[in-house]
């Protein structure tokens, strides 16, 4: 065996470490699980701490809140509704749905054992075939960018069953709010109207938790109001520990999350929320009973919940290999790794392949200290079920404020969640479908800079799109999927039964 | 009167005593300061302005508070600045785009708005290319972009970017008719390996890990000397064209702040970049630490100003909104 491989095991399994990590990921979860907290921000706060400590310990400590946050994100969405970090996004369509339903330990069972295997899954891609794949990921050019993400966009289809046009335009006013801002490209301002907080645009988190919690808040209030508190279905919470027949089902949501993911994350300018989303549609494509999504069903839960864990290792591969960051937080674990003289990158292999190794272990325990903190810590949770509609209705208005303004630290963005969440109010009246609008929200922007960029590279020229064998095939996919819904609803009013 | 009431009036004295003291006695600063810094968590300003941040901390005596508020390519915080009490309370941790955020009109003032406290560091935005493409020289490059006009692709971090104002101004004094593609900062490195652009610009502590593996290659550097990590790259102007733009980073304050304030924080700077973290730090991530005071930095800024505006013009993407015109 590698000496190395020793080396970098004993260092990340030594005693500091392995406390760092369990510090890490009981931050991560704590960061994950409120609402703007990001992970990105969790990392901050503890990043001058890790100047100070030995290199393994900084990278254990890291690590643990990566994972941690990536999970914790997912309790909030379960419960609230709230998606406490922008991967969690896609959790809350079904985790929140199987709250009501009165299985939100089942939820969050569910949620926590599919972050474990995402994770383990994604750790194993980087422990085994790391530069074979950063060098598949390095292939993906703009315009195959594009054709991604476009494909991406296309899971709107399976949103606009009911309703076509009202599905359509919940996507398009997603796309024309993602205009608002700096020009990717060009850095000048797009319809501010001289507003300079309108520059950054509009947060995707503000925008999602908005368009969720206030509903349900108006929704909380009503029933107070009127007083028919029909018995609190989220005090019901079941076991978190799923049964055999629970596991059957989550086998192959959980591999399209854990594949989807990894390698949403190697692809640079990438990230969670739309691995999350991705593997989702996948997952619902893949089913047996794809009508049951969005009503509570464990496939829904198990397949974003696997994705987000796997972007963690997927995200390291370009990191470790290519010095390149997979998504915003491998971005600041360089920066971090910086300040200790250990430059993640091709190098790092041959001049510290011992370090590069404890990132691997630290990665692996990290995984491990998730899943048990996090079984551990659902049993407190159960206590926010039980708070009475009185303290929990304005705990959740409070929570959503400061999750707003603590994104950017920007009270205006407080402002524009409230604008989100009339915006929801007014949608669900017209029994317009939200999923699409956040789905532009988080694509637009990537698909609007790597349209651009392709055009500028091919001097205008369409045609690159359909020239380039990945672009090509992603666009026959996004013709399959935007067909595939209709096609399904065609067949099942065609047959007899 | 019980006891632990008594112990309560104590300890409430003792504070309301610490209180009043702090403000009546000691002079500037009596709080935590707000370091505010343009870039998002982990960019190169934030690594390099929270380890100064944290240096100027013990200078100071008072915590330095480094806060992200990124956004419109430094707009964001540069409006917030420029609108705060200028009590020397809130620092903005600037760099060349205080020259390109204000020039591309995202904000309606420019860098003569502020009072500057002085510069800290620069670094040099070398061309490079990958480390096995035909080009070996930056004539090699040239040469062949004279032969194909139009048809090489040269990353930049983003329209107006420095990156981008940098490969304009050599493309420029070169010859050179190139594409400049603004891929952005986090896909730069990635498209010069992967082929899909032929060349870029990029600050050094960005790509020197890069190079110091041989997977890309610098062939030059628009700065004013050759830098020691690279000793052996040419800059621009000993190729023969004159074109001097490094990325710097220095402080800046609202526009009449006390001159006490901004006499300590000019001093607290200049010991945080002298102290051997920093030091240590720069010569890992390959930018100079090279302070000059507001007497030798307006100037500087000034120059680098007509600088950018110029390019900017020729780029067409010069938009001036001062109210005053």
């Amino acid at each position: 065996m590698n000496p190395a491989v020793l080396e970098g095991f004993l260092s990340a399994t030594a005693p500091e470490a392995l406390a760092a990590l369990a510090a890490g990921a009981l931050i991560g979860l704590i960061a994950g699980m409120l609402p703007g907290v990001t992970i990105s921000s969790g990392i901050i706060i503890v990043l001058p701490l890790t100047f100070v400590m030995g290199p393994h310990v900084a990278i254990s400590l890291l690590l643990g809140i990566y994972s941690g946050g990536m999970t914790g994100g997912s309790f909030s969405a379960i419960l609230l509704n709230i998606p406490g970090t922008p991967s969690a996004s896609a959790t809350g369509l079904d985790g929140h749905q199987m709250a009501r339903k009165g299985e939100a330990g089942l939820a969050l069972g569910t949620a926590i054992f599919s972050s474990f295997f995402g994770g383990m899954f994604s750790l194993l891609c980087l422990y085994l075939i790391a530069p074979q794949l950063a060098a598949v990921a390095l292939k993906f050019q703009a315009v195959d960018l594009f054709s991604l993400i476009f494909f991406g966009l296309t899971i709107i289809a399976s949103f606009a069953v009911q309703s076509v046009v009202k599905g359509i335009l919940s996507g398009l006013i997603g796309l024309i709010l993602v205009t608002v801002g700096q020009d990717p490209l060009m850095g000048t301002a797009r319809y501010t109207f001289g507003e300079v907080n309108l520059l950054q645009g509009v947060h995707f988190l503000t925008a999602l938790i908005g368009l969720f919690a206030i509903p349900q808040l108006a929704d909380g209030i009503a029933e107070s109001l009127k007083g028919t508190g029909k018995g609190n279905a989220l005090s019901r919470f079941g076991s978190i520990y799923p049964r055999w027949k629970h596991y059957r089902e989550m086998i192959i949501p959980t591999l399209i999350g854990s594949v989807v993911g990894t390698f949403i994350g190697i692809l640079p300018g990438t990230g969670g929320p739309i691995a999350a989303f991705l593997s989702y549609d996948y997952a619902q494509k893949a089913s047996r009973h794809p009508e049951k999504f969005g009503t509570g069903c464990i496939e829904g839960v198990a397949a974003p919940e696997s994705a987000n864990n796997a972007v963690c290792g997927g995200a390291l591969i370009p990191m470790m290999t290519l010095g390149i960051p997979g998504d915003p937080v491998t971005a600041i674990l360089i920066g971090a790794l910086l300040v200790h003289g250990l430059a993640p990158g091709p190098m790092l292999f041959v001049e510290r392949a011992d370090f590069a190794y404890t990132i691997i272990f630290s990665f692996f325990w990290s995984n491990i200290f998730t899943l048990a903190i996090a079984l551990l810590g659902v049993r407190l949770l159960v206590k926010v079920l039980d708070a009475p509609k009185a303290v929990l209705i304005p705990a959740i208005a409070v929570l959503c404020a400061i999750g707003s303004f603590a994104l950017r630290n920007s009270f205006f963005d407080t402002y524009v969640m409230f604008a989100f969440g009339l915006l929801g109010l007014m949608m669900r009246w017209l029994g317009m479908p939200v999923v699409p609008l956040i789905l532009a929200l988080v694509l637009g922007r990537p698909l609007e800079e790597n349209l651009r960029v392709a055009l500028t590279a091919s001097k205008g020229d369409v045609s690159t799109f359909f020239t380039s064998p990945i672009s090509l095939g992603f666009l026959l996919l996004s013709a399959v999927s935007i067909a595939w819904p209709f096609v399904q609803q065609w067949r099942r009013r065609g047959s007899p039964a | 009167m019980s006891r632990t009431c008594r112990m309560w009036l104590i300890l409430v004295a003792f504070l309301a005593a610490c209180a009043w003291s702090a403000p009546a006695g000691a002079a500037y600063p009596t709080k935590p300061i707000e370091f505010i810094i343009p870039f998002g968590a982990g960019d190169s300003a934030d690594i390099e302005g929270r380890l100064l941040a944290q240096e100027m901390t013990k200078a100071l005596g008072q915590p330095v508070v480094p806060i992200n508020k990124e956004g419109g390519g430094g707009a964001i915080t540069y409006t917030l600045v420029k609108n705060a009490k200028p009590d020397g309370y809130t620092v903005a941790w600037n760099s060349t785009s205080i020259l390109t955020s204000t020039n591309i009109g995202n904000v309606p003032f420019d860098h003569d708005a502020f009072d500057h406290i002085g510069r800290v560091e620069y670094q040099p935005m070398p061309f490079a290319v990958k480390a096995d493409a035909k080009w070996k020289t930056f004539k090699d490059f040239v040469e062949d972009c004279k032969k194909r006009p139009g048809v090489l692709k040269i990353a930049n971090a983003g329209t107006g970017s420095t990156t981008h104002i940098a490969a304009v101004a050599v493309m420029n004094a070169a010859n050179c008719k190139v594409i400049h593609l603004p891929v952005g900062v986090k896909r730069r490195n990635a498209t010069v390996l992967s082929g899909e652009t032929d060349a870029m610009f990029g600050p050094l502590t960005g790509i020197i890990k890069l190079a110091q593996a041989k997977q890309i290659r610098i062939l030059t550097l628009p700065s004013q000397k050759r830098n020691q990590l690279i000793k052996d790259v040419p800059t621009a102007t000993e190729l023969g064209y004159p074109v001097v733009i490094d990325l710097f980073r220095g402080l800046s304050v609202p526009k009449g702040t006390p001159a006490e304030a901004k006499e300590k924080l000019y001093k607290a700077m200049v010991a945080a970049a002298n102290s051997k973290a920093l030091q240590d730090f720069s010569k890992k991530a390959g930018f100079t630490i090279d302070t000059m005071d507001a007497k030798e930095f307006d100037p500087y800024l000034d120059k680098m100003d007509k600088l950018v505006k110029g390019i900017l013009k020729e780029a067409k993407l010069y938009r001036s909104k001062k109210p005053t015109q």
